[in-house]
């Protein structure tokens, strides 16, 4: 009996039953969507960190080191579990070649090494410890695909050929946001190009459960051991993993979370058109004495119905759209040691999704409970007022508006060259690094006063980091990562105070900062030249780069060069190629600061574009189906109305007009605040994002052709289609239809 | 004769004022007055489709009108019979579900057995009305007093002790009215307990009782006689009625 009555019920409202269906699929969908993705990018960067035995804590150091003084200083730390010595040769990037390509522009610092001995491995594809045989190489797994590269190409280095024996996964350093990338070769080839490239320590400790990864820190510092370079430990490279392609869960997220509450408004909304058009029925169910909550029970089994097809049907549509989203995933970091909990995890956001939507059904139907038999049977229907219904059609229009704006604009802030200065990076237009040269120091006056005289540069600044021990409140030391020179030429991005402009002024990374618990204005002594110097924090930026832990001051180092950066803007018509070929020549790398955020951020490029698209579908879907079914359901709400209007003499294009207009004017309203609102509240919201990950005081750049002319226009298009389609069924109702009786 | 149904002293709020009256088991009542009177409002009230404000309603002995809203609709589904004027049949159904319906929610056991006793049930009572043959028809494919007529069979289904119509033949032409008071009749004439509220004097005329309703109060009663002509009990009660004012 119930099933009949839901089966018929079905067949006489086709398109309720399909719109409602539609609702759970997609919200389905996507919260199955958001899940997987963020499940796998755990577990599998999870289960690549575990199965590479990542450190706790790495030292890069440039310079000598005494393999005594750090074998002292493990074996009388009873909290190291494991401690070794890793060499990284690092290569002049144009003197890579990889099969046909020069890696003459990559903005990365490529070097050589051979496999660890007890931990930190780089793993092979199939997750085992690759056996590198001499003139084989295994190259990072971010390179295969940017250079398309297969097994068996070859490798040249100073031309010197090698074969590429297969593709590695780099737990620390397979993201194109961290900046260094390892190429495996033996030792004998190690030994044979050691004095081609520079070589540098990578000091690594593994700590015992439980211990305090920032109390090791102090204590390596305390201990006078090497330390002439950045620090990286293990939650640092958890964030840079997860953050390239987190921030594609992270919009994924966003738009399930809000096509979830769509989904929920429309399905109340059908709802509420299907109470009215069955009133009667509940009284007469009511009035021939069936209990509430059987009425109750029999609308929401059907509603269940639906909720099991669209949860199905939900499924199925992830599976298809996560194969793509995953893949880069799975390349990058594996597969998880478990897949079932990925599959339990879609299995419960499934029935999340489904479970929230029925949730509210249940709730709605509670108005069954206080429906009267009498006022259902015998008194006309209440009409719901019509402004709530153009209401829910600026509301839909405004999110799906919001939606499409906020990863358009995302992605467009983070491709745009001004995103450097989140990163600590100056705004110039190209960047010269001098890391390799033995005698760094003199290259650099060499390097600026070329520069100086050079008539087609517009500016330049040269900055040189070192690395100086800095007393904290509590006594304990830590090492900071120092920039110096001008700060003024090419300013980052400060989220409080300024560059730093005298000496005594130090300008911190947002991460270092807090970590530090230092604010705009408090003092922090640096030792320098082996006197305690205090300096006054000036600013505070934001930095991604180096671990997110960088510092600023004014003036010269005093202390060991552990690399040089240049900023330089050329005048406007000045060849940037040719430019940089001629300075390509004297051996530093020279690259487009435009380039090197594109090698960057590729990754969380590529998958940001891919949600973008996806979005921009759904959201003129999502808009097609609601607005047609709004404007459908307002005619059939008006059906007598629109008979008396035709009565009265009305032609069905005047009908159409009126509803046509106001459904247009709901739309265009909900375009503007969605515009509005995704300006600001999704700046705000993708500030919070990033401000976890070091990039303060976030604002879009704005992409003004997409937000001002395609978004709009697209939603436009797709309301005008939609309330173009809804208002056809006025010409369904006959004039006579008014004078059957007042409905 | 034992009452089914006793009203005593039941208002509801400037519609009812101080209704008492009796229903005796087997008896067909009629409730006539102008419209606006309350005669469908003191139908409701003692069907427990509404709540009067005063007074007590005993379906045998239970005081309708004490009950919870689930208890009332309980009742309504084992112990009474409706038949609407607007007949208010599901469009979803054919004719043999609907009529079908009240007996499913009224037993969970959901055997093939006790289907097919429904359904043969059913059929037993088309037949008995004349509308053999329309069980699969949906309820736009007949006619009105067919459409009627499948309601008394729902009303029916459950075995009620009591039958409540409230305008039966009110959305009727004059043919499908005739057929429907021919039937109401002889349900009588087997012993069913009927409660009708009309305006039509034709329908009034086969009932054992008429109480005449004005301004929410009984303002007087009409007993006919069995035995009458037809002919005779209409101009009985049209008679009575001019002398009531209307």
């Amino acid at each position: 009996m119930a099933g009949k009555l839901i089966l018929n019920d079905i067949k006489h409202n086709k398109l309720l039953s399909a719109a409602t269906v539609f609702f759970m699929t997609i919200s389905a969908a996507l919260l199955i969507l958001t899940t997987i993705l963020g499940t796998e990018l755990v577990t599998t960067i999870g289960s690549l960190m575990d199965q590479a035995q990542i450190p706790d804590l790495i030292q890069m150091h440039t310079g000598e080191i005494d393999t005594n003084q750090l074998a002292a200083f493990a074996s009388s730390h009873p909290e190291i579990k494991n401690a070794q010595t890793n060499r990284f040769l690092n290569l002049e990037n144009s003197q890579i070649v990889l099969n046909d390509h020069n890696l003459v522009d990559s903005t990365q610092d490529n070097g050589l090494v051979v496999q660890s001995e007890k931990f930190d491995y780089l793993l092979g594809m199939d997750s085992s410890l690759p056996q590198v045989n001499p003139g084989e190489v295994y190259v990072p797994i971010s390179y295969r695909e940017k250079y398309t590269l297969e097994i068996g190409d070859p490798m040249t280095i100073f031309g010197q050929p090698l074969i590429i024996a297969g593709f590695l996964r780099d737990a620390q350093m397979n993201s194109m946001m961290a900046s260094s990338k390892r190429f495996l070769v033996s030792l004998a080839d190690y030994e044979r190009f050691k004095g081609l490239g520079q070589e540098e320590y990578l000091l690594e400790y593994q700590l015992n459960e439980g211990e305090d990864i920032h109390a090791f820190q102090s204590a390596y510092m305390e201990a006078n051991l090497p330390a002439n370079g950045p620090v990286i430990t293990r939650p640092l490279i958890l964030m840079i993993n997860a953050l390239s392609d987190g921030m594609m869960v992270f919009v994924i997220l966003l738009v399930s979370i809000v096509v979830l509450m769509i989904s929920m408004l429309c399905i109340h909304f059908i709802l509420a058109i299907q109470m009215e058009r069955d009133r009667k029925e509940v009284g007469l169910l009511k009035a021939l004495g069936v209990n509430r909550k059987k009425i109750r029970r029999l609308y929401f089994s059907k509603y269940l119905l639906f909720s099991l097809a669209g949860g199905l049907l939900g499924l199925i549509l992830a599976a298809l759209f996560m194969q793509p989203m995953v893949s880069q995933l799975h390349e990058l970091y594996g597969q998880a040691d478990k897949p079932i909990v990925s599959i339990l995890a879609a299995l419960v956001a499934m029935v999340a999704s489904e479970g929230i939507i029925l949730f509210s059904i249940w709730n709605s139907l509670r108005k069954i409970d206080h429906l009267s038999a009498l006022d259902a049977l015998l008194s006309a229907s209440k009409k719901g007022k019509s402004w709530v219904q153009y209401g829910l059609t600026g509301a839909v229009s405004a999110a799906c508006t919001f939606l499409m704006l906020v990863p358009v604009n995302l992605s467009h802030t983070l491709a745009d060259p001004s995103f450097v200065t989140y990163m600590g990076i100056g705004s110039g237009q190209i960047r010269m690094d001098v890391r390799l040269q033995d005698d760094r120091a003199s290259t650099c006056q060499r390097m600026a006063k070329t520069l100086d005289q050079d008539d087609q540069v517009e500016q330049f600044t040269l900055l040189q980091t070192g690395s100086y021990p800095a007393v904290l409140a509590d006594g304990s030391q830590i090492n900071l990562t120092i920039e110096a020179g001008d700060h003024a030429i090419f300013p980052v991005r400060y989220s409080s105070g300024s560059a730093p402009a005298q000496p005594g002024e130090i300008a911190l990374s947002s991460l270092n900062a807090s970590e530090l618990n230092l604010k705009v204005g408090d003092t922090v002594d640096l030792v320098v030249n082996d006197r305690l110097t205090p300096y006054t924090v000036f600013g505070i930026y934001s930095d991604i780069t180096n671990g997110g832990k960088t510092a600023k001051i004014a003036g010269q180092l005093d202390a060991p060069v552990i690399w040089s950066v240049v900023y330089v803007s050329l005048k406007p018509e000045v060849d940037q190629q040719a430019w940089m070929a001629r300075y390509q020549n004297l051996g530093v790398d020279v690259v487009k600061i435009a380039d090197y955020v594109q090698d960057t951020y590729a990754q969380t490029l590529n998958q940001l574009q891919l949600v973008s698209d996806v979005v921009m579908i759904v959201g003129a879907v999502v808009i097609l189906v609601v607005l047609g079914l709004f404007s459908r359901l307002l005619v059939e709400k008006d059906r007598y109305t629109i008979s008396l209007q035709k009565a009265l003499g009305l032609t069905n294009q005047a009908c159409e007009r009126i509803y046509f207009q106001k459904g247009m004017a709901a739309a265009l309203a909900g375009i503007v605040l969605g515009l509005l609102f995704g300006l600001f509240g999704g700046q705000v919201l993708c500030q919070v994002i990033l401000a976890s990950f070091g990039a303060e005081g976030f604002r879009f750049v704005i992409d003004e052709v997409q937000t001002f002319l395609i978004i709009p226009a697209t939603v436009l298009i797709s309301s005008t289609l939609a309330s173009g389609w809804g208002v056809r069924g006025i010409q369904t109702i006959k004039a006579y239809e008014c004078c059957q009786g007042r409905e | 004769m034992e009452p089914i149904l006793q009203v005593s002293h039941l208002s509801k709020t400037q519609i009812l004022q101080d209704i008492s009256l009796q229903l005796a088991s087997g008896e067909m009542l009629g409730i006539m007055g102008p419209s606006g009177s309350g005669k469908s409002t003191l139908l409701y009230n003692i069907a427990g489709l509404d709540q009067p404000s005063q007074g007590e309603v005993w379906l045998g002995d239970v005081d309708v009108a004490r009950l919870s809203e689930d208890q009332k609709a309980s009742l309504r589904l084992h112990d009474m019979g409706f038949v609407f004027q607007q007949m208010n049949m599901m469009a979803n159904l054919n004719l043999l579900d609907n009529i079908t319906a009240p007996a499913k929610w009224a037993n969970s056991q959901k055997s093939g057995k006790r289907k097919a006793e429904l359904e043969n049930k059913a059929k037993a009572l088309m037949k008995k009305l004349s509308i053999s043959g329309l069980e699969n028809r949906s309820i736009t494919e007949v006619s009105g007093g067919q459409l009627q007529r499948a309601c008394i069979c729902r009303s029916l289904i459950n075995d009620p002790k009591i039958l409540f119509a409230d305008e039966p033949t009110g959305a009727l032409n004059q043919r499908a009215a005739k057929e429907v008071m021919i039937e109401l009749s002889k349900l009588h004439q087997e012993g069913t307990s009927i409660l009708l509220v009309t305006h039509d004097s034709k329908v009034a005329s086969q009932c054992d009782r008429i109480l005449y309703l004005l301004d929410g109060q009984i303002q007087g009663e009409l007993k006919l006689k069995k035995m009458m002509d037809p002919k005779e009990r209409e101009e009985q009660v049209n008679a009575w009625l001019r002398s009531m004012g209307w």
